[in-house]
């Protein structure tokens, strides 16, 4: 067991930081005033650098690395531009993830290729009005019809909607089935007639990432766009969820990270009674708090990260690094809005931006409370 | 074609410096370490260069501790062939002679068509070592340059020079060039490339190897100089006052020429 990347991982660090600092940075804070997604920044040049497809092997379009390094590189563009964290993390993780996990050949060959590649970007869509962290919910519907699915229904909070190019969609196939059988995943590619998108998200954070609601009529898909097996949809769900949760652990220690380096360098260079506010024990008992909640995060996230890539069981451990880095980021960015004062308080620092954008990462890819039900269900398995 | 790109590890120039307990240089514990900005230059240059030619070797080289291998891995990443380590815990203490000299030491019978170096490096600043090398390889040294082109076995190069002006300079290899700021905007290395480059070899080689001149200069101190005052508080009414301004900015400055 040791504590220090490898040369590569290094290297990923370093770069990624270089590419969010003089890339997404200039443009973060108008990007989130202005609600806006930009596909060249945010997607193609994360493309250009291999980002895209961080995990999967080189033969499916990817950089052949493992989770620690996807985990370096969300953390690293979360620390910057939180929006384009969980663009990244919502395409590869979630989207082209579940080609690679379930797919067959023919359908990593025509989807997971461009995904990988960063040609094409990828999305999700499991939540409904009436299924949020009771995915057994779901209403969507899809029917057998020839050679055709055929889909209807509406997914909501969809992460990359409309930009993305292809989506992994869940709709009840079998409405006699119990709650969690009978739901099967699909892809679908946007241009399908009679798949649109509804009303765009106006969000309190993460206002750069685009979120939209997908309307599914009578759309149809080719059979063969059934992605697993047929039934298995929320299983399926469950496990890409699973590797899910370390992307947006990522990015909330990236959040938290980035605020925290925001509100050090602040506090050795505001002077309040002739001293540097860091000085004085109320501020640096909180920054020295504030560190080492973000370390313990980077740790549950590194060895769930870890355990992903060796292959073994870590559905327990993502969901302890998402809640603990997600409750982090929330608790971290409130303190770095406390060091900054007023201005901490204000659009002229990204601190405020940083602690909007914290809030979600409590919420999506499972609640916290979520996630405190996946860890307390496997101590009661023991 | 033969190409050599030298490079060296340096501070983050963010870092906190602090005077090492001998008094001659800053101590570098607790530093991260990159790559010597004007040596991305020079980096970009040569993979810029070898995509333009297609066939040709593109080495780097650097001299110091174990630690440098892992800026050299960059170097790698962004498209050298291989890597060259000099192996030194004390390259810091040796002066520019000395580290021309180990570079020549290398390259003298490798036949090198053309060497790029950084104009000088960020933490020393002698920009000494680059024309050493070009001297003691009896090769012609083209210094500061913020543009380049090659044809045919041709260098042209644009030079920077004091005052704003430039200087278009050409050459024919092989030849050493010193690369400044503008020159290029060096390349962020792509992750499958990061992931190549773990392939790529670094030869090591000692130090004792290639060094065979003593130093011929000393730093006997290092230290920051002392804070300034708060500035200079002008007193008086408006009039006055633009009079007194004027005056310090004609005479101090360059702004009012």
């Amino acid at each position: 067991m040791h504590f220090k990347l490898t040369e590569e991982q290094s290297l990923v660090k370093e770069t990624v930081r270089a590419f969010a600092e003089n890339v997404l940075a200039p443009t973060a804070k108008e990007r989130d005033e202005q609600d806006r997604f930009d596909r060249e920044l945010m997607f193609d040049k994360l493309g250009e650098l291999g980002l895209t497809g961080i995990v999967f092997p080189e033969q499916y379009g990817g950089a052949g690395a493992d989770y620690m390094t996807y985990a370096i590189a969300i953390e690293e563009l979360s620390r910057v531009c939180a929006s384009t964290g969980v663009t990244l993390s919502a395409h590869l993780s979630l989207g082209a993830n579940a080609v690679y996990l379930f797919g067959t050949e023919e359908q990593k060959q025509k989807f997971l290729i461009p995904m990988a590649e960063g040609s094409k970007l990828g999305a999700f869509g499991l939540t409904e009005s009436t299924a949020g962290s009771d995915a057994g919910g779901t209403r969507a519907t899809a029917r057998l019809d020839g050679d055709e699915w055929i889909l209807n229904g509406t997914k909501i909070f969809c992460t990359n909607g409309k930009e993305a190019d292809i989506y992994i969609v869940f709709a009840r196939s079998d409405r006699d089935a119990e709650k969690h059988h009978g739901i099967s995943a699909y892809i679908v590619e946007k241009g399908t007639p009679g798949f649109s998108f509804g009303k765009k998200e106006e969000k309190m954070g993460i206002r750069s990432s685009a979120t939209y609601e997908l309307v599914f009529e009578d759309c149809r898909i080719a059979r063969e766009n059934l992605l697993g097996d047929e039934g298995k949809g929320f299983k399926i769900a469950m496990k890409i969820l699973d590797g899910g949760r370390i992307g947006i652990a990522s990015q909330a220690l990236g959040i938290a990270q980035g605020a925290f380096d925001l509100a050090a360098a602040y506090s050795r260079e505001r002077k309040q009674f002739d001293q540097a506010i860091g000085s004085f024990q109320g501020v640096s008992f909180m920054l020295a708090d504030m560190l080492t909640q973000i370390e313990a995060s980077r740790l549950l996230v590194y060895k769930a990260a870890y355990l992903a890539s060796a292959g073994h069981p870590y559905s327990m451990e993502s969901a302890m690094a998402k809640l603990h880095a997600s409750e982090t980021a929330m608790q971290v960015t409130t303190r770095a809005v406390q060091i900054f004062g007023g201005y901490g308080y204000t659009r002229e620092f990204p601190v405020e931006r940083m602690m909007r954008d914290a809030k979600i990462t409590e919420i999506y890819e499972g609640t916290s409370e979520v996630q405190r039900l996946v860890i307390g269900a496997a101590i009661a398995r023991r | 074609m033969k190409i050599l790109v030298c490079i060296k590890q340096v501070p983050d120039m963010e870092s906190k410096f602090k005077v090492n307990p001998e008094g001659t240089w800053y101590d570098n514990v607790d530093l991260a370490w990159r790559m010597n900005e004007y040596d991305e230059y020079a980096v970009e240059q040569a993979v810029q260069l070898k995509g333009q030619v297609g066939d040709a070797d593109l080495t780097v080289f650097s001299i110091g501790p174990n630690r440098v291998k892992e800026t050299m891995k960059k170097a790698l990443a962004m498209g050298c062939d291989h890597g060259v380590h000099v192996a030194d815990d004390d390259s810091y203490q040796k002066d520019p002679f000395q580290i021309a000299s180990i570079i020549a030491g290398f390259a003298k019978d490798k036949g090198f068509d053309l060497i790029f170096t950084g104009m000088q490096s960020q933490d020393r600043g002698s920009a000494q070592v680059g024309v050493l090398v070009a001297e003691l390889l009896n090769l012609p040294c083209i210094s500061t340059i913020v543009d380049f082109a090659y044809l045919d076995g041709k260098v042209s190069v644009k030079r920077e020079l004091e005052g704003g002006g430039r200087a278009l300079v050409s050459c024919n290899a092989p030849v050493l060039v010193t690369c400044q700021l503008g020159l290029n905007v060096p390349r962020y290395p792509t992750l499958p490339n990061i992931m190549k480059a773990k392939k790529k070899e670094i030869l090591s080689i000692e130090v004792a190897e290639l060094l065979n001149v003593t130093a011929r200069q000393e730093t006997s101190k290092l230290y920051f100089p002392e804070k300034k005052g708060g500035g200079l508080v002008l007193e008086g009414d408006a009039g006055d006052l633009a009079d007194q301004l004027i005056k310090i900015l004609r005479d101090k400055t360059s702004v009012l020429a």
